[in-house]
């Protein structure tokens, strides 16, 4: 038996909603957390919108609203799922455009799948999908250290209907995944591709990629801007199962989802008119502030992340001489150079300001006065 | 990300040199971001940079 099925039946006899251990491997598969907002218009290129941890990687097919939808399959414990909605169609895709909604996962989360190794792991995928847009779908498993895929195809045979797909891919005994925390394993769901992914024949063996057999038979969901598409309770399994053996969705508390996901995007935001985010700084000339303690909610994928400061963003200081701020989107807001790699915590500076009190004492307090600071380490 | 302009951007190391160590991003619709400089290779948006300069378009160095 696998681990990941072993019952957990202490936790559930005290009320967890799940009854067997997480997997590592998808994260947020429900689509319950959307950090960045719940809805993004005018999509039509790469980067993260809604649902955390799945990226749009769409290269010159379509344009796209991306939501975390309400609409989810019948009593099965769901209450979000990631939609694509499709504004701008494109009926005649080039050789090189494509479409694909995907989750990478980090090598280190990836490991006990084995691969690359005589004891490789098959892994089973099992989602909910609901299009009006019926035919077949192609869902990819993609090795990023080793260049080397496999896929299986899908059909979505009833218009507007959810259903419940499970694909099972076998193990891998080539190419082992790096056991770090860079891009391994990359799960795509491909909902339109041009000639260049698609001209073969469909790879539904692990082999060395060759794109023409990525995609084979996906139909063109960027078609007709009537188009739609939903996905949830995706979930990457290790073993063989089948869509009568496949286990339960693992749902997990919000709480333990929103921190999984906060490893990889997290954003320090005003909470209310007057929730104010204030951390520890020292004032250092006149204008900066410099070693601004932010706390995190857990460790970050990289030491190195990008961070954005809204253009509305303003920071404000107290010190002996009294109140300064930064004009809106005013100064620099930067993680310092010496800021760890493993820690939940970023030492920061912010620039902008003028008067300050050199080298002031005491109490000083950084605020974030209107949102916000994005702090992202995602794949 | 939707980059309009890349800056590298300088700090002050612990003996007050000025040293080369950010890029700074302008995004189109007013947003700032900051990478730093080492250690950019494991960042997505380093890619993204990268394409950026691609395309034809220079990072701007304002000196220290």
């Amino acid at each position: 038996m696998p681990l990941n099925t072993i019952p957990n039946k202490g936790l559930t006899s005290r009320g967890y909603p799940s009854d067997r251990l997480v997997t590592p491997l998808i994260i947020n598969g429900d689509m319950s957390v959307a950090q960045r907002g719940t809805s993004s218009s005018s999509v039509s290129g790469n980067g993260y919108f809604a649902s955390d941890r799945f990226k749009n990687i769409i290269s010159s097919l379509g344009t796209w609203t991306v939501s975390q939808s309400t609409d989810v399959p019948t009593g099965q414990g769901f209450v979000t799922s990631l939609k694509m909605d499709c504004t701008t169609a494109d009926a005649s895709p080039s050789a090189s455009d494509n479409n694909v909604v995907a989750q990478i996962i980090e090598g280190q989360n990836a490991q006990l799948l084995k691969k690359g190794t005589s004891n490789a792991e098959s892994v089973t995928l099992s989602f909910w999908v609901k299009s009006n847009k019926t035919g077949t779908y192609i869902c990819e498993l993609y090795d990023v250290d080793n260049t080397r895929q496999i896929s299986q195809a899908y059909t979505i045979s009833s218009s507007n209907t959810w259903e419940k797909k499970t694909l099972s891919y076998v193990g891998d005994t080539t190419g082992t995944l790096d056991n770090d925390n860079g891009a391994s394993l990359q799960l795509n769901f491909f909902l339109a591709t041009g000639s260049d992914r698609s001209s073969g024949t469909l790879s539904t063996t692990w082999t060395s990629v060759t794109n023409a057999n990525r995609a084979v038979g996906q139909v063109n969901l960027a078609d007709s801007t009537s188009n739609e598409w939903y996905v949830t309770g995706v979930q990457l399994e290790v073993g063989e199962f089948d869509s009568t053996t496949i286990p339960s969705f693992p749902f997990e508390s919000y709480t333990s989802n929103l921190t999984k996901c906060s490893r990889y995007y997290t954003e320090i935001n005003q909470n209310g008119a007057n929730g104010w985010r204030t951390f520890p700084g020292r004032i250092s000339g006149t204008t900066d502030v410099e070693n601004i303690g932010v706390t995190l909610p857990t460790f970050l994928r990289t030491g190195n992340p990008t961070v954005t400061k809204s253009g509305s963003c303003v920071a404000q200081v107290w010190d002996e001489n009294g109140y300064h701020a930064t004009s809106a989107g005013g100064g620099t807001f930067s993680i310092l150079t010496d800021s760890g790699n493993s820690t939940p915590y970023l030492h920061c500076k912010q620039t902008g300001f003028t008067g300050l009190h050199n080298e002031g004492a005491g109490n000083i307090s950084f605020v974030l006065g209107t949102p916000s600071i994005a702090v992202d380490a995602e794949l | 990300m939707d980059i309009q302009e890349v800056h590298y951007y300088y700090t002050t190391d612990i003996e007050n040199n000025s040293v080369r160590t950010h890029y700074r991003i302008i995004e189109t619709n007013g947003d700032e971001s900051t990478l730093r400089i080492e250690g950019a290779e494991s960042n997505r948006h380093y890619q993204e940079i990268q394409e950026w300069v691609a395309a034809g378009n220079t990072i701007t160095d304002p000196g220290e």
